[in-house]
This record gives structure tokens, sequence and C-alpha cells, in this order.
């Protein structure tokens, strides 16, 4: 049974892709579905036309015009979550794969090569005690320019590298995300690589004179590849989670989703601790996410199931 | 035990290496912060000494009385230098020397700490071992829909939630460490500060209500914190159980009439919680990040304190973020030490293997 069929026979890969499907067509749909007011500019969050300004701080319940309400400052939530989504594939989708690709070659070049594969995993290991939020902190004062109270001349303010980090529009949350989640990556193509290297066609491929780039890529690295896959596609949902999260502590990259649920945070609790009281300030928002979430998850569960040599004697379901 | 000191020695040796590596990393990418930036830690508060200084020349002054233009080798050891002669800097956005300032918060980042692994690591074991051995029926469908919206309901959202339920409505878990006059007592002279865990002090200070009241205000952060780690526990253990459970000693061990109950629990999930305790310590770092994020949400006054109120305060402060980090670091060693323990202890195997390296 090829890996596709065996993917496809399972019926939570199938509700997976159906769920990732329908954020990719609401992304690319989200004109459509809530058009801006001035396509030139588009806005990832937009304000009720008409509404009085004193009144914008309550927030108000679905009406027509607003399906989901308003959240305070009056931010229409519908609107928030639909052209949320595009940020939101865009931020997981390329932080998960640069975490990936950085994890693979560093696990590749650390199982393939002997004396500096091992000081290569000690980096790895070393960077696994690091906990990424005290990276955005670094990075956050490093990379991003900040006002130079005093400052000896007035472009002397900006280092090489926060230019180059201005010009390649990368933020410091997705940095240090990238920078310190890469590790269960390099651990696990590590593993593969060290007992895939004795295998007999790595030795034939080594014996026919084949360069050592061309051995790792080309013979070693797509057999050792999966479980990365897996753990990628697993990634992309639990990426956008964190900067959710990193947003409430003020340390997010700002995706509309995680502003609108931290725009929101004094309604949750309403009178009398009743959370249902305001609940269209956070059970949309935060449905969405972890509908987005659970699906890259189980979407990862599926293709583990696919793809793993362990389980294709038995079926798993 | 002495293949397990053996292991714990080994272990203890590695440490100077990782916070060698980790730290000169990390001086690296502080480095590429301007000098000015850098420089603006060093200024003076308040009124100058001297009126007659420009503030150019001042900030001029301190790039070279500090060496900020020195290269990055030279800075960094000047740093590690005064590191490990005890002084971590002196933070402008907080006002304080970072160390004392980390130092006074760690008790109470600790005890949250111990307590959510106390509680997640028995229930992401049970949870994920029960849902393993009865793979595909009611208690494993269960058990994965909790697993996965656990995992990715985010944080704050869930503890606000709690907040509202317990705290707003119910009046029976509040937030913070202990309430305004609980404070007062443990704050005067006649309460003996044993261990700085309000839940321990109170023990032995004879004031069981103390200790009662912290153990009240950390039952939300601990649910919190421990929900995420939990279920990421259980899924792995699951899927090792799985395993298991079609492996040839299963069948014998059926086979010879054994109560099922024994089998998974004696034997099978014996061997399936191991690799799952060894993810779990290769996360520790995660586990540790979720503290911080719980402390902020919870308002407990812990180490994230020090980061949440710098980042209010937008201010440039890298001996806070430096410290931060080292103080990081050295607060995830301990608990993957921990767990290696528990890893050791529960696989034989792995302790004779990892000493006759």
């Amino acid at each position: 049974m090829t890996i596709t069929r065996r993917f496809l026979t399972n019926w939570q890969s199938i509700l997976a892709l159906c769920i990732i499907t329908g954020y990719v067509i609401v992304a690319v749909g989200a004109p459509w579905i809530a058009p801006q007011e001035d396509p030139q500019n588009p806005t990832f969050l937009r304000r009720l036309p008409g509404v009085r300004p004193t009144a914008l701080r309550i927030p108000r319940p679905p009406r027509p015009g607003a399906p989901l309400g308003t959240a305070p400052g009056g931010w229409d939530i519908f609107y928030a979550l639909i052209w949320g989504t595009r940020p939101a594939l865009r931020f997981g989708l390329i932080t998960a794969l640069l975490t990936a690709v950085t994890g693979v070659l560093i696990g590749a070049f650390s199982g393939y090569l002997e004396g500096a594969g091992r000081l290569l995993m000690r980096v790895t290991d070393a960077f696994l005690t690091f906990p990424a939020i005290a990276g955005i902190y670094l990075f956050r004062y490093t990379l991003i320019p900040m006002p130079a109270l005093l400052s000896t001349s007035a472009d002397a303010s900006l280092t090489f590298w926060q230019v180059a980090f201005q010009k390649l529009q990368l933020d410091p949350t997705m940095l240090a995300l990238i920078a310190f989640s890469w590790m269960p990556y390099a651990r696990i193509i590590h593993a593969n690589f060290t007992t895939l290297k004795h295998t007999e066609y790595a030795m034939a491929a080594r014996v026919t004179g084949a360069p050592p780039l061309r051995i790792i890529f080309r013979h070693l690295l797509p057999n050792a590849i999966a479980p990365a896959i897996v753990l990628a596609t697993r990634d992309i949902g639990g990426m956008v989670l964190l900067e959710a999260t990193f947003t409430f502590i003020g340390l997010g990259s700002g995706l509309p989703w995680g502003t609108l649920l931290v725009a929101s945070r004094d309604w949750i609790i309403g009178p009398g601790g009743n959370p249902l009281t305001y609940w269209w300030v956070f059970v949309p928002a935060t449905l969405t996410l972890i509908v987005f979430s659970v699906g890259w998850n189980v979407l990862g569960d599926g293709l583990n199931t696919a793809l793993n040599p362990r389980t294709r004697g038995y079926r798993s379901d | 035990m002495p293949t397990l000191l053996k292991f714990l020695i080994r272990r203890l040796f590695a440490i100077p290496v990782t916070l060698l590596i980790i730290t000169a990393t990390l001086y690296g990418i502080l480095m590429l912060a301007p000098v000015e930036v850098r420089a603006q830690l060093y200024m003076p508060r308040g009124s100058s000494n001297n009126p007659n200084l420009r503030p150019e020349v001042l900030l001029q002054q301190i790039i070279e009385s500090h060496g900020l233009d020195d290269p990055y080798p030279v800075q960094y050891l000047r740093w590690l230098g005064r590191l490990l002669q005890g002084d971590w800097g002196w933070s402008a956005g907080f006002r304080f020397d970072v160390l004392p300032a980390l130092l006074q918060r760690t008790p109470a980042t600790a005890e949250l700490t111990f307590y959510a692994v106390v509680l997640l690591i028995p229930l992401g074991i049970i949870g994920g071992g029960l849902a393993g051995a009865k793979e595909h029926r009611a208690v494993d469908h269960a058990f994965r829909v909790v697993a996965f919206v656990a995992t990715a309901i985010p944080p704050f959202v869930l503890a606000l939630v709690l907040l509202g339920i317990f705290y707003a409505g119910l009046h029976w878990f509040p937030p913070g460490r202990l309430t305004a006059g609980e404070e007062f007592v443990v704050a005067n002279a006649e309460f003996t500060t044993y261990t700085g865990l309000l839940t321990l002090d109170g023990l032995l200070n004879h004031r069981s209500d103390i200790s009662l009241s912290a153990l009240r205000h950390l039952v939300l952060p601990c649910i919190t914190l421990s929900m995420v780690h939990w279920a990421t526990l259980g899924r792995m253990t699951r899927a090792m159980m799985i395993e298991e459970m079609h492996k040839d000693y299963v069948t014998v061990a059926r086979g010879k009439g054994l109560k099922e109950r024994l089998v998974i629990w004696r034997h099978a999930l014996h061997n399936a919680m191991i690799p799952a305790l060894n993810s779990i310590a290769l996360s520790t770092a995660s586990l540790i990040m979720g503290v911080f994020v719980v402390e902020a949400i919870f308002d407990y006054p812990g180490v994230s304190e020090l980061i949440v109120s710098s980042s209010v305060l937008g201010a440039p402060d890298t001996a806070a973020a430096m410290g931060f980090a080292v103080y990081s670091v050295l607060l995830v060693l301990p608990v993957m030490l921990i767990l290696d323990i528990l890893q050791a202890v529960f696989d034989p195997r792995l302790r004779d293997e990892l000493a006759a390296q």
C-alpha cells in the first residue's frame, strides 16, 4: 500500500485535510467573505463605522453588520477572524518550515560527521535548556531599533543587523521561535543518520566515490526525513498558538487572532464570574485557534501513521 | 546505587559546558545591539553630580570606561568573569541589581514549578497509559479529544475562564500568592522564612493556615500550567503504550493467564513511560516558559515579573535580559536532572548503559 493510500484510508486524516483546506479557502476568499472598505489599503482589523467613539470601549453582541459582535475598542470580530487567517497561515508555515530546515540541516551534519558532529550535538543540548521566551526578550532589544535617547550621531543608531532585519521583514518573535525550537528536529535526524550511515547502501555510495554532500542529501536524508515532516506539521498550529500567548505578555508579533483575544482579556471574566456574559469576545476567536491547531495536529498524526514503518505491519484503525 | 551516582556526576559535569555554549551565543546576540543603546544602561539617573557634563560626552566616557567598543570575545569573557564573581549587572528597567531581584522571586517560581510537575507527571502517564491500552475504545477517544483541546487552547484564555468561574464566581481560588493580611503575617519577624516556599514555611512555623492559603493560591496556576504539558506527556505515553501492547512479551503475559490489569500497569506501562519521560525531559524549557507565562497571567510574584515589567517599559534593559536568560537556563537544568533521575530509576538498563559510556 502506498503512503498516500495509507494516509487517505484514515478518516481522521481526511477530517484534518478538510479543516486545513477550509482555512486555506477562507484565507484566499477573504476579500469576498468580508470585503475591505478600501482595497488599496487592506487592514486586518476594522472598526465598525457609525459607532460613537465613547461607545467603542464596551463590546457589543452579534448583530447585522457584525455577525460575531465587536470586541472592546469596537473591532469587528468576524472581520478580524476572516482576515487573520492569512497572516496566521503565513506565520505558521514560514516559522515551522524555517525551524524544520534549520534543525534538519544541523541534525544531518551532526549525524554524518564524527568530531564536529559531537560538538553540534552539545550545542543542540545547550539550546534545549533555553526557553524561547527569554530569546524573544533578547531579540527585541537587539534587533528592533530602539529610540535612542542619546545618540552621538543620527545614523549610528542602526546597526547592520537591524537594517538587515528591517529589510527582511522578520519579526523578533518569529526569529526567536525558530532559533529556539529547532532542537527536536536535529535530535531526530541525528539519531536516524547515525544508524543509516552504517547501512550497506550508504557504504556502497561512499565506495563509489560519491561526495559527502551527495550522500547526505541524496541517499540518507530521504530515508531519515519522515519524523521531521510529522513534527513540522504539528508545529504549524503550535507556532501560531505560541504567538498568541506571547502577545498576551506583550512579546508577540501582532497576528490578528491573538491581538483580538488579548484586546478582550478584561471582558472574559464577566460580571459575577460568568464567562458566558460576553461570550462573543473570546469564544469564536478561541475556537478558531483551537480548530486550527487541532487540524494541523491531527494531520501530523495521520502523516505519522502513514509514514512510520513501525505501524505499517498492522492497521491502526 | 553507585552507577546512578556516576550518572549524576557525569550529568553535573555537563552543566558548565551547556552554560558556556548558551551564554556565548546569547552574548553574541546581545552584541548586535548598537553600542549607544547598550551604554544607556549605565547612564546615571536623576540629577547628575556634574551638571556641566554634556550627555553625549558622558555617553562616550561610559563606552570607553566600560569597554563597550571592545571586540566580542573580550567583552564576553569580562561579563563571564563578573558573572562568576556574582555580579549579574544592574537592571535599569527594574532599578535593582539583577541577581538579588531574581533570587528574591525564586522560591515563588520554584514552588509553582514543583507542584505543577508533581501534578502533571502522574496525570499524563496514567491518562496516556490508559488510552494506549484501550486503543480505539471510548476512553481512548475521550483522552485524545481532551488532549488535543488542552494543547490547543491558549493558556491565558483558559486561565481567565478558570479565574472567572473559581475566583470571581465561587471565590474559591484567588490569584496572587497570599492575601494581603497573610502577606503581613509572613513579613512579620515572628514568622521565620526557612525556605521561601510558603507551603513548607507555614508548616515549619506551625501556621498551617498560611500553608493552606498558599496551596489555594497555587491551584489555578498549577492547573493551567499542567494542562498543556499533561497532554503532551499523555500523548507521548499513549503512542509508546500502543507500541508496547503489540509486543510479544505482552502476549506471553496474557497467555500465562496474568490479569489484564497487571499486564497493562505492571508490564506495558513500565516500558512505555521511559521514552515518554525522556521526551518530556527534552521539553523542560517549554515547561519553564509556561511557568513564566502562567505567572504573568495570575499576577503571581515570580521571576517573570522581571521580563514583563521591563517589556512594558520598553527600555533596552540588557542586564535584565542577559540575567534572565542565564537564570532560565539554570532553572531548566535542575528540572532536567530530576527527570533524568526519574528515568534512570525506572530504567535499570539506561542506568548501566550511561555509566558504561
